[in-house]
Parts: structure tokens; C-alpha cells; sequence
């Protein structure tokens, strides 16, 4: 770690509440510049608040969120996104009654260059053909995995250099599944860094480069996969 | 019935269609970015279409009386005013209420309304009487049997029209009007998309504001007349345009809009004895709609009340 910060997502002792009850309790972790790294833990953990927390959508009320030297704690969201973060949201939350090239446009919002936007657009249709297809269909009318694929593209649209992904495989079908995490792979190969929330502890384990566990609001192990693998808290924070 | 004294009716409804649309696209606005009811919006006309009055008081004080000039610099003044007025509305008095319930918002700006429209009372010298709005327009008008039509009717209908179409490219054709849609359907989501809530907010206020002003000089200058109430009937007429047509839906808000003209005009042709009654008959009507269809004539919105 000797290259300094830049481009790490650092997570530093952050408490969160809904309504006064902690959520999350000082949860610390970093997001390693051109890696993966995934956050696992069981329904009610506290995963995606802490995405909330990262968006400042449900901004923390104590501790430090810094992304590329940027301290995020306490901006608005369009500027926490301005640092160069894009979310693939849990439920893939595409904007149902606006087409596809809407949904993707809305992904590219920041970038003023009508061309730029342009370029990105035609890389996108160029990962997801299908896509290209149905461009001016409403994304409503999507099957699940088509819905993926415009959030994953969307998320593409700004050029991101964290990308945070929320339960991307919730929902869909196995194939699919196996499909979307070669896509979260190839993402990363391009140099973008990756924090992955996930349920699928194996699948994840398998493209992760280091690993959290989230319980009951608490980071209780953190590792490499290897050593996560083996670890009894991740079979506890699952099934105990 | 005579076709000239028809004709005279459609026009005259078409001209108050016009009218309760651009109110109605107000409401449908709000509501989509902020699932609010903004009832000062009447009264934000009424003080729309005071100000472009005040304006041309103050352009013939200073020697400006061609009037082609008059009408565009009255025009700019009143809906550049009312839509700063609308965004500073947004921002102090809506905004802060976000996390309250929605009726808390809703009594606020009925509350807001009211002072609007004392504050034209009480302020606008002889403000309680009805104040003469100058003709801006040509007054030529061309005689057809008993259909009389007037040049300014149509200068009116189609500066509406236009205004109406330039509506619709902004909210469908610009990265502004994605962004307005986008906050309209998911909030949360919109914001991950980096766009600035706030800013979309307050510009959504402005452009409704703005298009309330342009139907208060509208109003003006097609009767020649405003009052200081005159905010209060078109604002309900206008919410219940917004509502039938389906709220949070623009083509529903101009629908309904030119619906409720529609109806007015029908009583009025339908029951001549009794053209008093044109407003009963229309509320009566709206009112049967809604009982058939409770979520408007073309419904928004459903699946996102949770």
C-alpha cells in the first residue's frame, strides 16, 4: 500500500441510523484502486445501507467516507457521484417509464460532451447487443435480464472509476447470474475499481480480491478469499 | 343552432382550455417532481398577472407605448418574476417540509395563497376592485354572420399553443426535461445518477410558475380585466384539470384542461336559461369522472404509492 490513496474508497469507523437505531456500527474497510472488493453478509446486515451511506443518500452520522482523496461525508449525492462513483442499485432500479437510451443517457448525465456520451453509448450496445435492439423500447417492458443489463450499462455511461454494485445477481436466473459476474470481471479489467455487495458468497469469493463480512451492522472477519472461504464467521453470518 | 354563434362558443372555450391547461401543467409538474399540492399556484397567477400590469403602468411612466414592445417586455417581466417567485417557494417553503406529511405542505401553501392574494388586495393601489388590462394586441376583428373573429383571440390561442408544444421539447427532448422525468419516477435513483435534486426541484417550480404568469396575462389580456380572486377559481379549475387528466401526467394537465373548457362551453349551449349554472354543471360532471376513473383519465403513478 505503499502507492498512497489514490482512487481508494476508505470506510472509516462509520456509525449509521434509521430513525436514532444504529444500522451500522463503526464499520471500517477500504476499497483497494483496481481491485475487487465485496462486502457479504445476509438480509438485514446492513449492506446496503452502507452503499446509502457511501451515496450519502442515508448520510452517517459519525465516522469518515473518503474516495480518492475526497472526503464524501456530508456532500450532496450529485457531487459524491462527480468524484467518478456510479451505483448498479439492488433492483437494478431502472427508470421504468423512459426508454432504454433514456436509462442509459441518465447514466452519462455528468458528462456535457454530447459526444463523449455518444461514444460511450455505442461501447455500451457494443457489450449488450440486445440492447442496441430494443433502444427505444421502455425499460419497464424488460425481461429481469435485459433490466440488468441497462443498469450495468447505465452505470457504465459515466465512465466510473468506482463502480458500486448492490446485489447484482438478486434475482436473477443461474445462467444469468454466472454471465453478470464475468461482466462485473471484464469491468474491473478495464481498471475500474469494484465494491460488491453480495448474498452469493461463492460466486463472489471467486472474482473477489478481498472480502468483508458484515453482521449485525459489525465488519466480524476480513480477508483474502482463501481465508475468508475458511472462515467459521462467514458461515455463521449466513446460516447462525 | 346558429354555426357563427357556435363557432363563437368553441373559441372562447378553446381560449379557456388554453388557460386551465397552462395552470394545470403547473400542478402535474410539482406533483411529479415532489408528489406535492401546491394551492398558493392560482394565487401565484393572480400576482403574475399583476405584475405584467405594474410593468405596464411603468412602461408608459417612462415613454414606452409601442405595443408590440409593451406585450413582450410585460410577458418577460411577469413569468421571469413569477417563476423566480416559484423557485423561492420551492426552496423556503416546500423543500424544508419534504419529511412532513404531504397535507402539512398542502396547508402551507393554501396558507401562502391567501397572503398572495390579500397582499394584491391590500397593496396594489385600489387593489380590491377589478383593475383594467390594456389591449396589447391588434383589435381588428373580421365579422362572419355572427362569429366575430377577433385578431388578438388568435394571437392569444396561438402564443398558448406554442408555449404548450415548447412544453413538451423541453420535458421530452432535453437533458433537462430527462432530468425532470427521471426525479419524477425515482427520486433516489435520479440523485445516484448525479443529478442535483435541488436544482431540478427548483427549476420544475420556476417553469410551473412561469407558465402560471403567462396564463394570468393571458387572462388579461383576452378580458380585459383582472381581479385580485381571479387566481382562486382558475387554481381549482386548474387542479381539477391536473387531477381528471391524471396528476403527474402533462398530457393528462392539458387534456383535462381543455376537458373542463369543454364542459363549461357544452353548459352553457346545452342549458342557455341557465348559462350560471356552466360551472356547477362542469364541477358536476368532473366530479362523475372521477368517481369512474379515481386515479384520472390517464392514471400515473400507481405502482410508486406504497
Amino acid at each position: 500500500m505503499s502507492g498512497g490513496d489514490g482512487n481508494a474508497l476508505i470506510v472509516e469507523g462509520v456509525y449509521t441510523a434509521y430513525d436514532k437505531a444504529n444500522v451500522l456500527e463503526d464499520v471500517s474497510l477500504r476499497g483497494e484502486p483496481g481491485k475487487i472488493t465485496c462486502l457479504l453478509g445476509s438480509n438485514g446486515s446492513g449492506k446496503s445501507t452502507l452503499i446509502r451511506s457511501i451515496l450519502g443518500l442515508t448520510p452517517p452520522n459519525r465516522g469518515r467516507i473518503v474516495f480518492d482523496g475526497t472526503e464524501l461525508t456530508g456532500l450532496p449525492t450529485h457531487k459524491i457521484i462527480a468524484t467518478g462513483i456510479a451505483c448498479i442499485p439492488e433492483g437494478r432500479k431502472v427508470f421504468p417509464k423512459l426508454t432504454v437510451e433514456e436509462n442509459l443517457r441518465l447514466g452519462g448525465y455528468q458528462e456535457p460532451s454530447a459526444d463523449v456520451v455518444r461514444g460511450r453509448l455505442d461501447q455500451v450496445y457494443e457489450t449488450f447487443p440486445q440492447l442496441k435492439e430494443r433502444k427505444e423500447q421502455v425499460a419497464g417492458t424488460l425481461s429481469g435480464g435485459e433490466q440488468a443489463m441497462v443498469s450495468i450499462g447505465r452505470g457504465l455511461m459515466g465512465a466510473p472509476k468506482l463502480l458500486l454494485l448492490d446485489e447484482p445477481s438478486l434475482g436473477l436466473s443461474p445462467i444469468l447470474v454466472k454471465e453478470n459476474f464475468n461482466t462485473i470481471q471484464r469491468i474491473n479489467e478495464q481498471g475500474v475499481t469494484v465494491f460488491l455487495v453480495e448474498q452469493n458468497v461463492r460466486q463472489t469469493l471467486a472474482i473477489a480480491d478481498y472480502g468483508y463480512v458484515l453482521s449485525k451492522g459489525r465488519v466480524v472477519a476480513h480477508g483474502t478469499p482463501e481465508v475468508l472461504g475458511r472462515t467459521k464467521e462467514v458461515h455463521e453470518a449466513y446460516f447462525g | 343552432m346558429d354555426v357563427g354563434l357556435f363557432g363563437q362558443y368553441v373559441m372562447n372555450g378553446l381560449m379557456l382550455g388554453m388557460m386551465y391547461a397552462l395552470v394545470a401543467v403547473g400542478f402535474t409538474l410539482f406533483f411529479g417532481v415532489l408528489n406535492v399540492i401546491n394551492f398558493s399556484h392560482g394565487d401565484v397567477l393572480t400576482v403574475g398577472a399583476f405584475t405584467g400590469l405594474a410593468t405596464y403602468l411603468g412602461l408608459s411612466a417612462i415613454g414606452v407605448s409601442w405595443a408590440p414592445a409593451q406585450v413582450v417586455i410585460v410577458l418577460l417581466v411577469a413569468t421571469t418574476c413569477m417563476a423566480g417567485l416559484g423557485a423561492v417557494i420551492a426552496r423556503y417553503l416546500v423543500l424544508p417540509l419534504k419529511a412532513a406529511p404531504a397535507l402539512n405542505t398542502l396547508l402551507l401553501t393554501l396558507m401562502l395563497g391567501t397572503v398572495l392574494r390579500e397582499a394584491v388586495r391590500l397593496f396594489y393601489p385600489l387593489g380590491a376592485n377589478p383593475q383594467r388590462f390594456p389591449p396589447l394586441l391588434p383589435t381588428t376583428a373580421y365579422s362572419f354572420g355572427n362569429f366575430t373573429l377577433r385578431v388578438d383571440s388568435v394571437m392569444l390561442l396561438l402564443a398558448g399553443l406554442a408555449v404548450i408544444v415548447g412544453i413538451h421539447l423541453v420535458i421530452n427532448k432535453t437533458k433537462l426535461g430527462l432530468a425532470i422525468r427521471a426525479v419524477a419516477q425515482d427520486e433516489e435513483t435520479a440523485k445516484t445518477m448525479g443529478i442535483n435534486f435541488t436544482l431540478i426541484v427548483l427549476v420544475t417550480f420556476a417553469i410551473g410558475s412561469g407558465l402560471a404568469a403567462f396564463a394570468g396575462i393571458l387572462h388579461g389580456l383576452y378580458y380585459s380585466e383582472i381581479n385580485f380572486a381571479m387566481g382562486l377559481l382558475l387554481g381549482v379549475i386548474g387542479f381539477s384539470s391536473a387531477i381528471v387528466g391524471g396528476l403527474g401526467n402533462i398530457y393528462g394537465a392539458i387534456i383535462g384542461g381543455f376537458l373542463f373548457a369543454a364542459l363549461q362551453t357544452i353548459g352553457v349551449l346545452a342549458m342557455p336559461f341557465a348559462s350560471a349554472y356552466k360551472d356547477v354543471f362542469a364541477f358536476g360532471v368532473i366530479i362523475l369522472i372521477m368517481a369512474w376513473r379515481p386515479t384520472g383519465l390517464i392514471s400515473e403513478k400507481i405502482s410508486e404509492r406504497v
